[in-house]
């Protein structure tokens, strides 16, 4: 790594950029952002929505619910008519005080939102009247304040981990029932009354939840149709800019990365003194540069401080890291374009939905986004929470800048060559000799922490009973493929020999890799998501203070993982179909080893 | 025709070879998956009582007027009220967890009611209870406002019966069904942009050209080919939905809207490639001019998602049809920009 050289490749890619771009492209380009600045302003006056009038009321101009159906953006009034409601021609039809509502779960739908319509109407009337105290005889303080007992829904069967975790440490919180009270951000006491006060917000309107912004946590008051759960809207949608702009961002990377290899355009670079690291660093400086700039002055307009930039920076890093391994792997523009957008389809659910619960659930906790939702509302946030957002993201950035440049040569570049074998390609390539396999196990953890968490993300709706064996399952093939993939791109790029007992000595290094890279899930202990059953399923529980439990705790999982992975590795060595079935094998045996600890701790 | 049906043949078929298609599918599945995993998730943490309605939520009442109070909160079977004597044994009560929620309601002479309401702070339950609350209050404040009536100019209006129907009904149509609809005629625009600057970059185009296909041949094929794989991925979708008990009504309207659309985009997106050349400029006009098109198709009576959400649902109005007209017109309006812009190369 040479600082100079660096620098030099990302002055060069600054000036591909701005110099190229030619006064017709500027023009057109100049032209777009023009007219999006001159439509912003207006769709954001006339707010159209696109749930307008899909339920149809029959009700007569001079009825006194017409006013109320009027007023309703979702509902559109129609020519009442007797027999409208039976053909289907509309859902409700009112007729003095009676409501005539169809039998199709539209109707039910359209009935509801007639009601928060009436609702909405009558505090519009009610505001006009000169008797306030009659108008509004009910006013209403709400605030949160913490009670005595452990928090999350007061389930708490004791634990129910697993060997997925090996949790040791904790020996002072004891059992781990009650983790969720001490420690660190998570709440939001006093603070910031945010909007959301004096009762004349009219019916949030839109199509989804009408979960108007405002106060969280704090304090409301105002009449009691203007409560509401605490719900973070505002800095949710805050927290999302935040996003867009990458988007943008990795757009205009992949392109410049995928460049390179059309017509071997990266030739001349491949062969001068800088190494690939100097390269890929070079041509990346710039970009992060232009995120942690834009992300800067978004926190800066939104209000946000130094948490929001330092937590949104790993996630941008990750973004541009997914999209050089994309662009490296891409055989065509067209590749390309989807690769992008399957890169920030799932990230941007990664960052946004777990968001969408902070303060609610514990999951949010995975998320960068609720760490910028929490600075935006003006909360506390702790340094372990901090690093359980980032940390992952971080890690899982490195690893693919690193995998990608694996395959910044020649070789790789300039051939077309199906996305699989070049996949195995960059996962054999680091693979210098064996013990190069336990440093690549541990450092594909994050990810296989991440695709964890997505998993509790996605199963967390369903019923424990059920969510349980499933989500076993789904860690031990998470876990299992994080072991063996690359064990099986090293016998098949001939990183080694075929034989027993280079398979046996790989797979072992591989599954002490994984249980040292493990480790570092023990910072989930300092969040408090083992609060949450799932987590604890996941990622341990917190072992009592007896010591054969602990060292049972510290070998068992060390054993499973390299008997595990030197199943699946003897496979490897062989075939493809061997490889296959010696995944299963080792899946099922993690499962079943998932499945012993849970019983038997529970 | 026949060699623009080849060309859009090929194009296929480098899209099946490569499988990245396969990829496309995947992102429109992940994004109705999430977005449903959103929706079931919000009406569970934000809105309890539509799916889980078997947790009593007890709430603590105390103050003058609790007993007006208390019959409203014990109305609804889903709430518990318990009667505390005086303030400070309800807050001891709340503190020690005894009851969910806390409400001292004081009257004043002038009829006025004012509750102090508090809820626990950061758990699960917290928006369950503030819903009961919210519930409870609401009908208080109707039953006072019934007691005061005598005051006021204009009587409120009674509210509807309650609904069995979930209050997020409308997601499915308004927001599910336009996002993948539409997705696939971006993603069609965005790749045909992509195969017309390679073949630019690469030089191949070059190649094209000495076949007997003329430039806006060529360009007529490739284009066709990703004009009709927006409405096939779209059918495919109706067809899912369909599968999984998602009625939706005028699918054939809709396909035409969503084939306007994607030629509208496929159109500006290989006139855009054909000017500029390069992707990375194409592509960055690209994603701008995509987003100011929806912007301003968003400012018609009937906006582009309105009208797949009414089309949808089944409650189309007069505007309705006009409106998908009006994309079949923009669509030729954007297929003659490309043309043009193709037989300028020549």
């Amino acid at each position: 790594m040479n600082a100079r050289r660096v620098l030099r490749i990302a002055r060069w890619e600054v000036g591909k950029n701005t110099g190229s771009i030619d006064r017709r492209t500027a023009a057109i380009l100049v032209g777009v952002l023009v007219l999006l600045a001159a439509v912003a302003p207006v769709l954001v006056a006339a707010n159209p929505s696109p749930g307008q009038g899909i339920y149809r009321v029959g009700v007569a101009a001079d009825d006194p619910y017409y006013p109320a159906v009027e007023r309703n953006p979702q509902l559109r009034a129609v020519e009442p008519d007797a027999g409208m409601v039976t053909s289907g021609d509309a859902e409700l039809r009112i007729e003095g005080t009676r409501v005539y509502v169809g039998t199709s779960s539209k109707a039910q739908a359209a009935l509801a939102e007639l009601r928060s319509a009436v609702v909405s109407y009558n505090d519009y009337l009610m505001r006009h009247e000169p008797d306030d105290a009659a108008a509004f005889p009910v006013s209403v303080t709400l605030q949160y304040l913490e009670q005595d007992t452990g928090t999350t829904g007061g389930t708490d069967t004791g634990d129910g981990g697993t060997g997925g975790g090996a949790g040791t440490t904790v020996a002072d919180g004891g059992d781990g029932g009650t983790s969720t009270d001490g420690d660190s951000g998570e709440t939001t006491p006093a603070g910031s009354d945010g909007g959301g006060t004096d009762g004349s917000t009219s019916d949030g309107g839109g199509g989804v939840p009408a979960l108007p912004g405002g106060a969280f946590g704090g304090t409301q008051s105002g009449t009691p149709s203007s409560l509401n759960p605490p719900f973070p809207l505002r800095s949710l949608v805050l927290a999302f800019a935040f996003l867009l702009p990458l988007n943008v961002l990795i757009q205009a990377y992949g392109s410049s990365v995928i460049d390179e290899r059309i017509n071997r355009r990266g030739e001349p670079m491949l062969v001068s003194p800088a190494s690939r690291g100097d390269i890929v660093l070079g041509k990346t400086l710039p970009y992060l540069v232009v995120a942690a700039a834009v992300t800067a002055v978004i926190a800066f307009a939104v209000g946000g401080g130094l948490p929001s930039v330092l937590a949104v920076l790993p996630l941008a890093g990750l973004f541009l890291a997914a999209t050089f391994l994309g662009a490296m792997l891409a055989r065509s523009y067209k590749e390309l374009t989807f690769v992008t957008v399957f890169v920030s389809v799932p990230l941007m659910a990664y960052a946004f939905v777990p968001a969408v619960f902070t303060n609610v659930h514990p999951i949010a906790a995975i998320s960068p986004l609720s760490i910028v939702v929490q600075d935006l509302e003006g909360s506390r946030i702790g340094v372990g929470e901090f690093l359980f957002a980032t940390l992952p993201v971080a890690l899982a950035a490195v690893v693919c800048f690193a995998l990608g440049s694996g395959v910044y040569r020649e070789e790789d570049m300039f051939t077309q060559r199906p996305i699989p074998s070049k996949v195995m390609d960059a996962l054999a390539a680091p693979l210098k000799n064996r013990r190069r396999v336990a440093l690549w196990t541990a450092l594909f953890v994050p990810f296989a922490f991440i695709a964890e968490l997505f998993c509790i993300a996605a199963l967390f709706v369903v019923p424990e009973s059920l969510a349980l064996p499933v989500l076993l399952t789904a860690i031990a093939v998470v876990e299992e493929a994080a072991k063996s993939l690359h064990v099986r791109a090293g016998f098949l790029r001939g990183k080694f020999e075929s034989t027993r007992s280079a398979a046996l000595a790989v797979g072992a290094l591989s599954g002490v890799g994984f249980f040292v890279g493990e480790k570092l899930t023990l910072i989930t202990q300092l969040v408090g998501l083992p609060g949450l059953e799932l987590g604890r399923a996941a990622f341990g529980p917190s072992v009592g203070a007896n010591p054969l439990v602990v060292v049972g705790f510290l070998f068992a999982p060390l054993l499973l993982h390299t008997v595990t992975a030197s199943v699946s590795a003897l496979g490897a060595s062989r075939s493809r179909r061997t490889y296959l079935g010696g995944f299963v094998l080792a899946v099922l045996l993690h499962v079943g080893y998932n499945l012993t600890v849970v019983t038997s701790l529970a | 025709m026949r060699e623009r049906l080849v060309v859009a043949r090929r194009e296929l078929g480098s899209l099946r070879s490569e499988k990245t298609i396969v990829l496309a599918l995947l992102i429109q599945l992940f994004i109705a998956a999430f977005s449903s995993f959103l929706v079931v998730g919000l009406v569970s943490l934000y809105s309890p009582n539509a799916s889980q309605g078997n947790y009593v939520v007890s709430v603590g009442v105390a103050g003058n007027a609790s007993d007006d109070l208390a019959p409203v909160v014990d109305a609804d079977d889903k709430r518990r009220a318990v009667v505390y004597g005086t303030e400070s044994a309800a807050t001891r009560a709340f503190t020690n967890a005894e009851v969910d929620a806390l409400l001292v309601a004081t009257k004043y002479p002038n009829g006025r009611v004012r509750v102090s309401a508090y809820a626990p702070e950061g758990s699960f339950r917290t928006t369950l209870v503030v819903v009961q609350l919210k519930d409870a209050l609401s009908a208080y404040e109707r039953q006072q406002r019934d007691h005061l009536s005598s005051r006021l100019t204009k009587k409120p209006l009674d509210l509807p019966p309650e609904s069995s129907g979930s209050p997020y009904y409308g997601f499915t149509y308004t927001i599910l069904v336009p996002l993948l609809m539409f997705l696939p005629a971006f993603i069609s625009g965005s790749v045909v942009a992509d195969t017309l600057s390679e073949e630019l970059e690469r030089g191949t185009f070059e190649l094209l050209r000495v076949t007997p296909l003329s430039i806006p041949e060529i360009v007529d094929g490739k284009a066709f080919a990703m004009v009709a794989l927006a409405p096939a991925q779209a059918a495919l979708w109706l067809a899912f939905l369909a599968y999984n008990g998602v009625r939706v009504d005028h699918p054939v309207s809709m396909l035409v809207l969503v084939t306007g659309m994607a030629a509208v985009l496929v159109g500006g997106g290989a006139a855009l490639a054909l000017r500029l050349g390069e992707r990375r400029d194409t592509q960055l006009v690209y994603s701008f001019g995509a987003i100011a098109v929806f912007g301003l198709a968003s400012l018609l009576p009937e906006s582009p998602q309105n009208v797949v959400a009414k089309l949808a649902v089944g409650s189309p109005t007069s505007l309705t049809y006009p409106t998908v007209a009006a994309v079949a017109v923009a669509a030729i309006g954007a297929y003659a920009l490309a043309r043009r812009t193709a037989a300028g190369m020549t």
